[in-house]
């Protein structure tokens, strides 16, 4: 019935759904603390300096497709874009986002409509220009980034979601112009990019904390609690799994490949 | 209607196709063939991208279009251009078919050569970026640019022939510390998306469906 070597994965899905579940379940109750997150506290500050200095905020999602693996980043992107897309239609500062799959166009194009709506300022919003599709190859994406870079001179820039390559042509480019940046990935291999650069960095896990940071909402926050219950498993496991390897003992390992 | 359309339909469609999904990784059931339902689903996918395709040709036809009729100064003659390009890379598709021969050498004697161009380019990108990042500004800063000397001093062959202990360190750097980092890194973006995942599906996660009002929230 379930596929062999994969039943100890699907008994971990259901105990961290559950952590999480009781984790929301008790927010409702508590209110979880957060610990601070620089970079998203540092977003209205990043959408006051653009009002100050008059220039326009850039926002990517990366090379986030909502098909493949790098969904979940794409997402946790979007919902960082909802609430900067507020702030700067409360603000009067125009906010670019640019696009390197056509299949986010449409979701970026109503929901930031829908941030604007909610800030009083519906008309305001000018899809054509401020959503803006680029390209769907990587580096004719990261050149016209790039170049709206060179030519727009944003005053600041946020990028959420899977970059590639083009990670570290993006930050120093804006980093050249005078941006003030911020950055967050799941991708390990780009994180070093972003730290070195930016100004601001989100590291993976924080990206997909975003929404429940932002919101304050004690349901969502409750949802963290429980994946760092989840956490405390995965530290538990690995320790038991040292001191059983250690010792000579392959029975994690053969639990682990049921 | 408005909560409906806005928020039960779409959520509705995720937590269906998860599920979906979830059973076909995790179950097999001997004679149901689920294989080709997933397939068809990706495909559906795939055809959905294709489609919106459409989306972003229009949208560049519509910004490019103002910019050129505009004349907007040092932006033009660039949407111009890119017009161009766009009308002679469709037409000659179109009419020779995407595998021809003069399709592949009009790709690849532009495109091809520009990115690869561009991400040459990364080289001189990546140099400054280190030049800055590497200075002792603090304790953090201070290890990054030893382990950084490491790191660099290991792959230049000259520096290796003369210091042949660098070597087994940057091994060691590799190997224990990074690789630590890195799945703990791996291990929390597991988690979180694991919770991201279950909080879209549940219907608490709506940040891709837009702002919602209260009442669309439930």
């Amino acid at each position: 019935m379930f596929v062999t070597g994969r039943i100890f994965a699907l008994g971990m899905l259901v105990a961290v759904w559950i952590f999480i579940l009781g984790g929301m379940e008790l927010a409702k109750r508590t209110m979880p603390t957060f610990r601070k997150l620089a970079g998203l506290d540092a977003i209205p500050e990043m959408v006051g300096r653009a009002a100050e200095t008059g220039k326009p905020v850039h926002f990517t999602t990366g090379l986030g497709e909502l098909h493949t693996n790098m969904a979940s980043q794409l997402i946790a992107g979007l919902s960082v874009l909802s609430y900067v897309s507020e702030l700067c239609a409360k603000d009067g500062v125009k906010i670019i986002y640019t696009v390197y799959q056509s299949q986010v166009m449409p979701i970026a194009t109503e929901l930031m409509k829908a941030a604007y709506t909610s800030a009083g300022k519906a008309e305001e919003f000018d899809a054509d220009d401020q959503v803006r599709y680029l390209s769907g190859e990587q580096f004719a994406y990261a050149a016209a980034v790039q170049g709206i870079a060179e030519r727009e001179r944003p005053a600041a820039n946020i990028m959420i979601g899977p970059f590639y390559a083009e990670s570290m042509l993006f930050a120093e480019t804006f980093y050249r112009i005078g941006s003030i940046q911020l950055a967050g990935t799941a991708r390990g291999y780009q994180i070093p990019f972003f730290a070195v650069v930016c100004d601001y960095l989100l590291i993976a896990e924080e990206i997909y904390a975003a929404s429940a940071y932002l919101s304050k909402d004690p349901i969502l926050a409750g949802s963290l609690r429980g994946q760092d219950v989840a956490k405390l498993l995965a530290l538990v496991l690995m320790i038991i799994g040292v001191i059983l390897t250690a010792l000579g003992s392959s029975v994690l390992n053969n639990l682990l490949k049921m | 209607m408005s909560v409906l359309y806005r928020r039960n339909i779409p959520i509705a469609i995720v937590f269906v196709t998860v599920l979906f999904f979830l059973w076909d990784f995790f179950v097999t059931v001997p004679g149901i063939n689920t294989k080709s339902a997933s397939t068809i689903l990706t495909n559906w996918g795939t055809i959905l991208t294709a489609f919106t395709l459409g989306f972003g040709a229009v949208n560049l036809f519509m910004l490019h279009g103002k910019h050129i009729s505009r004349r907007t100064k040092g932006q033009w003659p660039f949407s111009l251009w890119m017009l161009i390009i766009i009308a002679l890379f469709t037409v000659v598709g179109v009419s020779t078919g995407a595998t021809s021969s003069q399709y592949s050498w009009l790709y690849n004697s532009s495109y091809f050569a520009l990115s690869a161009t561009v991400y040459s380019s990364l080289g001189f990108y990546m140099t400054s970026g280190i030049y800055r990042a590497l200075r002792a500004k603090n304790i953090e800063s201070g290890l990054l640019l030893i382990v950084g000397i490491i790191a660099l001093a290991r792959n230049a062959p000259a520096l290796v022939a003369a210091f042949p202990i660098i070597v087994p360190w940057e091994a060691w750097i590799s190997a224990v510390p990074t690789t630590s980092a890195q799945r703990g890194i791996m291990i929390g973006a597991a988690l979180g998306t694991l919770a991201l995942g279950l909080r879209t599906m549940i219907g608490r996660e709506t940040g891709f469906l837009g702002k919602l009002t209260e009442a669309e929230r439930g």
